[in-house]
């Protein structure tokens, strides 16, 4: 019943308003007059609606309306200092941070050129250690095609004795060796004696018992 | 507790009230009035015997998939990528939104900012030509080169950076440029005024830049905020000298008390001086008097 009765009053309010809408918006809210003040003594209010920046925002937004001293906007005398010994604490002054950069530039500046003349005295060394570098190198392979040459006599020496090649690392060459070192020890001993001898002899000869000479010429060939 | 406290002048009717009820123990205690959420069961009642919104089978259906990042098995791509220190403290860096030269031509070509004030970036951001975001650890605009040629406005522009090219091209058309910096809540502040008034506060004053960007605005050659302005005009002459062009006069302008206008290094608005505080419903400016506060405000 109800049906089509609203959907003739529908078709005749269409042909009445043609700009009717089936959509009505939300009535304006009434909201109570002048400016809400939180109620400190009421539980359910807000703990933030009850703190100085509440008070501060109210008196943005109505001015004096509001009914907030606008003394208390700005920050009492404890707050302050708070505010002063924060800002001592974490913000330093301009000419305080250019100090510590100059300071910082100077250390930096420093270490800088101390690397730098660490430098130039090991790269004035530099030739010097270059050239050693090259006598020892020469040594070390003059003594190294020495000790080949060496080793390649002995070689043939053995060769010689036994007839047949031999491995340097047998033990056969190994006596060898110590056999034909021993041998040449002895030789030196030998001429060692011979020379001191002949020492003796010319001291004796000339008859003139410097010791310095003597001892001279003995060294020589040691 | 409540009670009493909403009683109010009650003090021994309270007092034998609370004698009166139970002592405060766990037994009585309970979530404040709204603190708590019922959470919603699913499946229950009519919606039983069916999927509980939860889709059609699987890890979806039953919760159990495997970590973020995870890729079956297979060594997976986060590890795969050896870590270097390319994006170290990416977190942290300073922002500055690029701003080109073309594009502030293109806002005063079309009025969206006014060259006859002094611009700074409540008016860059209020003609929507940069959006800066401190919390997004934006610090500001840098004025970039690209459109330099075209460039043919004679502005008084405040900045955050500004490149060697950027610096000659306001000059040359006669203009005055600064670069100044803004701590984040200066700089949300600068950005958002009429907010900001709203909230009723006195403004604060502006803080000293970082240690490590002190050297760029006590340069002359970047025209800082804190260069010596007895060194600016030499730097002018130099920078005109460097790219060849004529210095124009302005101290013989007809706008020079705009183009000489600057702000003092601890001030966020164009005259308005930090302590002040802006009351817009009544259009009023409220000054402090204690000698206290004017000292913390002026140093």
């Amino acid at each position: 019943m109800a049906a089509p009765m609203r959907r003739a009053w529908q078709g005749l309010l269409r042909a009445a308003v043609p700009a009717a809408r089936s959509y009505h918006a939300l009535p304006p809210r009434r909201k109570p007059g002048g400016v809400y003040r939180p109620d400190p003594d009421d539980p359910l209010t807000p703990v933030w609606q009850l703190q100085p920046a509440y008070e501060a925002k109210l008196y943005g937004r109505h001015g004096s309306a509001s009914g907030v001293d606008p003394a208390r906007l700005w920050p009492g005398p404890e707050k302050l200092q708070e505010l002063e010994a924060e800002e001592r604490e974490w913000f330093p002054g301009l000419r305080e941070m250019e100090a510590a950069l100059d300071k910082k530039e100077q250390e930096e500046e420093r270490q800088r050129v101390e690397r730098e003349k660490l430098i130039a005295a090991n790269m004035a060394k530099m030739p010097q250690m270059i050239e050693d570098w090259r006598r020892e190198k020469a040594a070390r392979k003059e003594k190294e095609r020495e000790d080949k040459a060496r080793r390649a006599k002995l070689l043939a020496e053995a060769q010689e004795r036994f007839g047949h090649k031999v491995d340097h690392r047998s033990a056969k060459f190994q006596e060898l060796v110590q056999e034909m070192e021993k041998k040449q020890r002895k030789e030196l001993k030998l001429k060692k004696k011979q020379l001191k001898e002949e020492a003796k002899k010319i001291a004796a000869a000339a008859a003139d018992p410097e010791p310095v000479p003597v001892s001279a010429e003995a060294a020589e060939p040691a | 507790m409540a009670a009493a406290s909403r009683g109010g002048g009650g003090g021994p009717k309270a007092l034998e009230l609370l004698r009166a009820l139970p002592r405060v123990s766990l037994v009585n205690l309970r979530p404040n009035p709204g603190a708590k959420k019922s959470e919603r069961r699913r499946g229950r009642g009519r919606h039983g015997g069916k999927k509980s919104g939860r889709g059609h089978k699987g890890q979806r259906q039953r919760g159990n998939r495997p970590r973020l990042g995870f890729e079956g098995g297979q060594t997976p791509f986060y590890l795969i990528i050896p870590k270097y220190g390319y994006n170290e403290g990416h977190s942290h860096r300073r922002q500055y939104h690029p701003l080109s030269l073309q594009k502030l031509q293109y806002l005063i070509d079309l009025g969206r900012v006014d060259p006859t004030q002094p611009i700074d970036l409540t008016q860059l951001t209020n003609a929507r030509g940069v959006t800066i975001q401190p919390l997004k650890r934006d610090y500001g605009v840098q004025l970039v080169e690209k459109g330099a040629d075209n460039f043919s406005a004679k502005v008084n522009i405040e900045v955050q950076m500004a490149s060697e090219l950027a610096i000659a091209a306001i000059e040359k058309n006669g203009g005055v440029i600064t670069t100044g910096f803004y701590d984040p809540r200066s700089l949300e502040i600068l950005c958002k005024p009429i907010p900001f008034f709203l909230r009723g506060q006195p403004i604060p004053k502006r803080m000293l830049p970082p240690e490590d960007l002190v050297r760029y605005y006590t340069d002359a050659k970047n025209r800082g905020y804190l260069a010596n302005p007895s060194n600016i005009p030499e730097a002018r002459l130099e920078l005109a000298k460097k790219y060849g062009y004529v210095l124009p006069d302005i101290s013989k302008d007809e706008l020079f008390q705009m183009l000489s206008t600057r702000k003092d290094p601890r001030q966020i608005f164009f005259g308005l001086a930090p302590g002040w505080v802006v009351n817009m419903s009544e259009k009023k400016i409220l000054k402090p008097t204690d000698e206290r506060l004017l000292r913390y405000y002026s140093s």
